[in-house]
């Protein structure tokens, strides 16, 4: 294996022992995507297609399956250190070099699993002649006009920047906050020569980054925050929520995204965070409000999000916290008005738990219709959305997605199925935390009549 | 039941969708292919993450199982939970308030160190601590303020102990670990922070830059749109503002200035009139050596100009100004120790009269008192008139005047008609009448060629350019006649430069002149004006009476030729204005006639004459050996021809007399009658405007600019007088112009203006006539 394992280079794909959750021994393919040599050994640090990045690892040598090893396509066999075979390739065909600050519009090259080949240097932008090697010039994903830097507004980059190798690769191992250590999925801008370091020391309730543990010491007899420096809005049993001004408070809110970070792969933190509030939500216990999740939110939003990026920690995840996190969100649009739907794209994790919270939502509502007059109940889809504040296209896809538009005589009916009734019943009875709206205290602002958020 | 066979319509969000149990429709399943109908929505995902591995499986298990199996979760990695030292390291505890927490504003930043002390630098402090007591914070502190001085370079112990104020051997020690451990650090600091952006791009696509400023334009919101609009037009008034008070600032500043000049001048004035300074001999001979003061002349364009011994005396600047209509100007400063000093006019023979101010004549109106001195010029206009700076606005070519226009003159003083004299006419008064009157006219005029004195006579330019003499016959011919040139030149004391000639004499003058003596010495009293080519024998007066004795030996000789041909030759204006002035002086003779039966023949010519007469030799038409005799051959036989008025006939025998051109505008010499004339050779030195009053009653009245140009007037003339150079129309001028030249032949039939003017200003000529040539000399300074 030592022998063969020269051999093994960026863009090779070979099935990598991983566990499953069964901790059972499983083989998927995986791809190199970079190759590092300590002391003693060489690491890999592998992708396993069809796997969310998150789990991308370093693994040693003796993981490697060298018997079924592919070796790069011809076009991709000039990988360097800034250009990488893709990472999502569907096939190992398609496979292509990837590029740095190749940008592209998510709406646009969502199809193409392939990637257009492109100049290694980072930053070169889209301006380049299609000649480069791309074979899915797709319209859509215009190389003129659109610009290296991702859009202004929101908090998720659909473009493909962070492809980039740097940001392709996880570059914090371990982050120690409060009682939890957490293993981050994706890259976070953290201060490069932190890096490094086995463990990032943050402080539970400033965010702030240290390097040591005698650095966090040192840090917490100066620090004498225990909740989230802002407003709390919110409060019910152990839960609360603060409000934090992206503008006016700065410090906190960049902490807060480079944690964020950590966990979100599609977060950008190319700009500051102005033009976004964040609400965190906390659990209290006697040493203070710890940090549970949090979402954020533009101040104004011109396409009715609200919610930016939502993260429960990890620590936290499974436990209905998320669905707590969405549903303050609708909470809050309830307040304003209006409805709303948050950033694309979603996260895997983003999709379910919106599902989720989407189906319980409308499915409590269809059951909570009684028949008046010894009529047929019935509803409109503006109806729920207006009660739901879940926005009427979120509606319909539940509704799709639950299956339960039917046509049936000439017009279209809901029709509720034993399982989908019997499941939410379930699904209902494990759902504990709960926002009541009595405790929520929130005006909210028109962000549009200041001069800036 | 229902087919497939017509298409669904699409969902309406707004129509009731009735609810059914599956169970009350038992025949929906024939029903569920067309729910394709309902086209399907994004999942908002991307595409390549939707179709991960896990993902499809967690989904597939929630709609095959509702619920969520337990190993059907999207794996993550793992996290730990129990850190043991947690309590330790989160010390105390927080009661839960029940008030929400509400954050002030701002504050709560109790300025802490930054800084957080490592392991490394406990062992320093606990190294220090062994000689002194030294704190954790204090320490933080100490390196917290010396990472964020050092933003580019790191600070030098100098700095340091500037920035620490601390124990010296506390700071060096730390600050030399500082620099150790800094220069050791992976990082840009020791307080690790977030990369920032760069200005210039370079970190656009720096994975480690993060929280870029949004320094591109937002994208436009609802209510944003006008922003950048109204951004820039506040900025665009916010700088009008700001203009507009740097101009009222500076308003204030020039006004303040002017007031204090007036008060300056008006103690000047009264300091004057204490010390009986009239003619402001005094005043110009304290300020005269103060500067040079510039004078602009027109490049001499005489042949024979070639002799300029004194030329080391004058400086010639080019006109500052190219682009003026009279590029030929030139600008000459005249170090002026003697305002008497006519020599340099002489010299400049060809000068214009460069400090008159282009155009706007009837913009200004300034009411000056009589204690106004020449000097002081004061605008209540905010137009910007440096009295010695040429202006450059070439705005002539906008004027409807042209050539014609009035164009003030700097440092001149242009005084109003004197509205309320309205008797004061020579000849109203009855002791001016007779010889008196027409003394006042005309002038006792000398002719170097022949050498004699014509008698009464006064100037003035004819068509193309010739000279013409207005002679007027007086009961002085005869004795006139006798004038022999030898009689004055010798006579006169060289020394007399600073006589006065008050006005008064010349009403007191005896009318009787009529003797010889009495001519000579009444023109040697400065009574009378006598207007004669200049004479060399003065030129080695100290008072610069005669300046360039040989230039004016060489001109002498081309008197006729350029008057005629060319008028090139130039009279200096001084010289004209005596001229004119012994004309008008003439013409008063003559209506005195009746009454003065026998003038006493006035022996002697006015000094001031004299002197005039002498720098004007700087004309070349006048052969100076002979001035004084031919002058007054000259000024004898104008009389004698012109009984009684002024005659054309007389032209031949004007020769002499090139400067005529001033009656017109004299003020202006730009003016169209010399330029028209291709008078190069006029003279136009800055004098030219002073003595421009005098010259004609008619150019005076009907062309009242000639009049400020009297800078002289100020201290003999009533305080009545208003500047005058706001007040004439184009139209006047041009009228005045024609009324001029009607007047020159026929003096007393004038047209109804200009004899209606004339009578308001003949009291001021008469005083002009005295101090004539004291103005001349203010005017050069």
């Amino acid at each position: 294996m030592a022998d063969s394992s020269v051999d093994v280079v960026e863009g090779c794909r070979l099935p990598v022992l991983r566990k499953n959750q069964e901790n059972e021994d499983e083989w998927p393919l995986a791809e190199i995507l970079s190759v590092k040599e300590i002391p003693g050994r060489k690491l890999y640090y592998v992708h396993y297609i069809d796997f969310n990045k998150r789990l991308d690892e370093w693994v040693t040598p003796d993981r490697l399956d060298m018997k079924k090893l592919q070796f790069p396509k011809k076009e991709a066999k000039t990988p360097t250190k800034n250009g990488l075979p893709g990472s999502r390739p569907s096939s190992p065909e398609s496979e292509v070099v990837r590029v740095v600050g190749a940008v592209s519009h998510y709406y646009s090259v969502g199809n193409g699993t392939a990637r257009r080949p492109m100049p290694n240097q980072p930053g070169r932008k889209r301006k380049q002649p299609p000649n480069c090697g791309g074979t899915d010039e797709d319209s859509q994903d215009s190389s003129d006009g659109i610009p290296s830097t991702p859009r202004m507004t929101g908090s998720l980059v659909s473009d493909r920047s962070h492809d980039d190798i740097v940001t392709r690769m996880k570059n914090i191992d371990c982050i120690e906050l409060g009682r939890h250590r957490l293993k981050p999925w994706y890259f976070s801008p953290y201060p490069q020569e932190l890096t490094t370091l086995p463990i990032l020391y943050l402080c539970e309730f400033c965010l702030k980054y240290l390097k040591s543990l005698k650095c966090l010491q040192r840090h917490l007899t100066k620090c004498n925050l225990r909740h989230p420096p802002g407003n709390e809005i919110y409060r019910k049993g152990t839960i609360s929520f603060f409000e934090i001004d992206g503008r006016k408070n700065k410090t906190y809110s960049q902490n807060l995204c480079l944690l964020a970070k950590c966990f979100l792969d599609h977060k950008t933190l190319y700009y500051d965070t102005d033009p976004f509030l964040f609400y965190v939500m906390t659990e209290y216990d006697a040493k203070g409000f710890h940090i549970v999740g949090y979402f954020s939110k533009e101040k104004e939003s011109t396409e009715d999000y609200n919610v930016a990026c939502i993260l429960t920690l990890p620590p936290y995840q499974r436990r209905g916290y998320g669905k707590l996190l969405i549903e303050f969100s609708y909470e809050l649009s309830k307040v304003e008005g209006k409805t709303g739907t948050p950033e694309k794209p979603l996260s895997d994790l983003g999709l379910l738990s919106y599902r989720s919270y989407w189906s319980q939502t409308i499915l409590e509502i269809l059951m909570d219709l009684k028949p008046d007059n010894g009529e047929r109940p019935q509803i409109t889809i503006n109806d729920i959305s207006e009660i739901t504040s879940v926005k009427k296209e979120d509606v319909i896809s539940t509704l799709q997605y639950l299956n339960l538009i039917n046509y049936y005589k000439g017009q279209y009916i809901l029709t509720l199925s034993e399982d989908i009734v019997e499941g939410h019943e379930r699904a209902m009875q494990k759902r504990h935390l709960r926002i009541d709206s009595k405790c929520l205290h929130f005006t909210p602002k028109d962000w549009s009549k200041r001069g800036k958020w | 039941m229902s087919k497939l066979s017509f298409r669904a319509r699409a969902l309406d969000a707004a129509k009731p969708l009735p609810i059914y149990r599956n169970k009350d429709l038992p025949d929906l399943n024939d029903c569920v292919s067309i729910n394709r109908a309902v086209p399907q929505m994004p999942t908002g995902m991307e595409k390549e993450e939707e179709s991960e591995h896990h993902l499809q499986r967690a989904i597939s298990a929630q709609s095959v199982f509702r619920e969520k199996k337990e190993n059907m979760v999207i794996p993550v990695p793992e996290a730990e939970s129990n850190i043991t030292y947690y309590d330790r390291l989160y010390k105390g505890e927080l009661r839960i308030p029940k008030q929400l927490f509400h954050i002030q504003p701002l504050g709560l930043d109790n300025e802490q160190p930054d800084y957080d002390m490592d392991s490394e630098d406990e062992i320093l402090l606990n190294r220090l601590n062994r000689k002194m007591e030294i704190k954790p914070i204090q320490f933080e502190t100490m390196v917290d303020r010396l990472e964020k001085a050092s933003t580019n370079q790191m600070v030098t112990i100098t700095e340091a102990k500037l920035l620490l104020n601390e124990d010296d051997y506390l700071l060096k020690a730390v600050y030399d670990y500082w620099v150790r451990k800094r220069k050791n650090c992976r990082g840009p600091s020791l307080i690790p922070l977030i990369k920032l952006e760069k200005r210039d791009g370079s970190t656009n696509n720096d994975a480690y830059v993060a929280f870029r400023r949004r320094t591109e334009k937002m994208q436009t919101r609802k209510n944003r749109k006008n922003d950048e609009a109204s951004y820039e037009k506040m900025l665009k008034l916010r700088r009008e503002f700001s203009r507009t008070v740097t101009i009222l600032e500076m308003i204030k500043r020039r006004e303040k200035s002017k007031r204090e000049l007036l008060h300056l001048t008006l103690e000047v004035v009264e300091k004057r009139y204490q010390m009986g300074d009239f003619t402001g001999e005094v005043l110009s001979e304290v300020t005269a050596p103060l500067a040079e003061k510039p004078v602009y002349t027109v490049p001499i364009t005489v042949t024979n100009g070639n002799r300029h011994n004194h030329k080391a005396e004058i400086k010639i600047k080019t006109h500052k100004s190219g682009g003026l209509p009279y590029h030929g100007y030139h600008h000459v400063s005249v170090k002026d120790e003697d305002p008497f000093d006519f020599v340099r006019p002489k010299k400049k023979y060809t000068r214009r009269e460069p400090l008159c101010r282009p155009g706007r004549p009837a913009k200004r109106q300034h009411i000056v008192n009589k204690a106004d001195i020449k000097q002081y010029d004061f605008h209540s206009s905010g137009e910007e008139d440096y009295p010695l700076s040429p202006s450059s606005e070439p705005d002539e070519e906008n004027d409807p005047d042209g050539t014609f226009a009035f164009r003030r003159k700097a440092g001149c003083h242009y005084l109003a008609p004197c509205l309320d004299q309205t008797s004061g006419l020579l000849w109203d008064h009855p002791e001016l009448a007779g010889l008196d009157a027409l003394r006042h006219r005309q002038s006792l005029t000398a002719l170097s060629v022949p050498q004699r004195c014509v008698g009464l006579a006064r100037r003035r330019v004819g068509r193309g350019g010739r000279v013409l003499l207005d002679r007027a016959s007086s009961d002085l011919d005869g004795v006139l006649k006798q004038l022999d040139s030898g009689v004055f030149s010798s006579s006169f004391p060289k020394g007399l430069s600073d006589h006065q000639v008050p006005t008064q004499n010349h009403r007191t003058m005896p009318g009787s002149a009529s003797s010889l003596t009495d001519l000579l010495s009444n023109i040697q009293a400065l009574r009378w004006r006598f207007f004669r080519p200049r004479s060399t024998q003065g030129d080695d007066s100290g008072e610069g009476r005669t300046g360039r004795p040989s230039m004016d030996n060489r001109l002498s000789g081309g008197l006729f030729v350029h008057t005629k041909n060319s008028g090139s030759g130039g009279i200096t204006e001084e010289q004209y204005q005596v001229h004119q002035q012994a004309l008008a002086q003439m013409q008063k003779q003559q209506l005195a006639q009746l009454q003065l039966k026998a003038p006493p023949p006035q022996q002697h010519f006015s000094l001031p004459e004299r002197q005039n007469t002498q720098t004007a030799g700087s004309t070349d038409c006048i052969i100076s050996k002979t001035l004084d005799s031919a002058g007054a051959h000259f000024a004898a036989s104008a009389v004698i021809s012109a009984p009684g008025q002024v005659n054309n006939e007389n032209k031949p025998d004007n020769t002499s007399v090139n400067g005529v051109v001033q009656p017109l505008g004299t003020s202006r010499p730009p003016h169209s009658t010399s330029t028209s004339q291709g008078g190069t050779g006029l003279d136009r030195s800055g004098r030219t405007p002073s003595s421009g009053g005098p010259l004609l009653p008619a150019s005076h009245s009907t062309t009242p600019q000639s009049l400020p140009n009297h800078r002289g007037h100020g201290s003999a003339v009533s305080p009545a007088h208003h500047h005058h150079n706001a007040r004439p129309s184009p139209s006047s001028l041009k009228l005045a112009t024609m009324a001029t030249s009607s007047l020159d032949r026929v003096p007393k039939v004038t047209p109804a203006i200009s004899s209606m003017a004339r009578d308001n200003h003949e009291p001021e000529r008469l005083a002009l006539n005295g101090i004539s040539e004291t103005t001349v000399p203010m005017e050069v300074t």
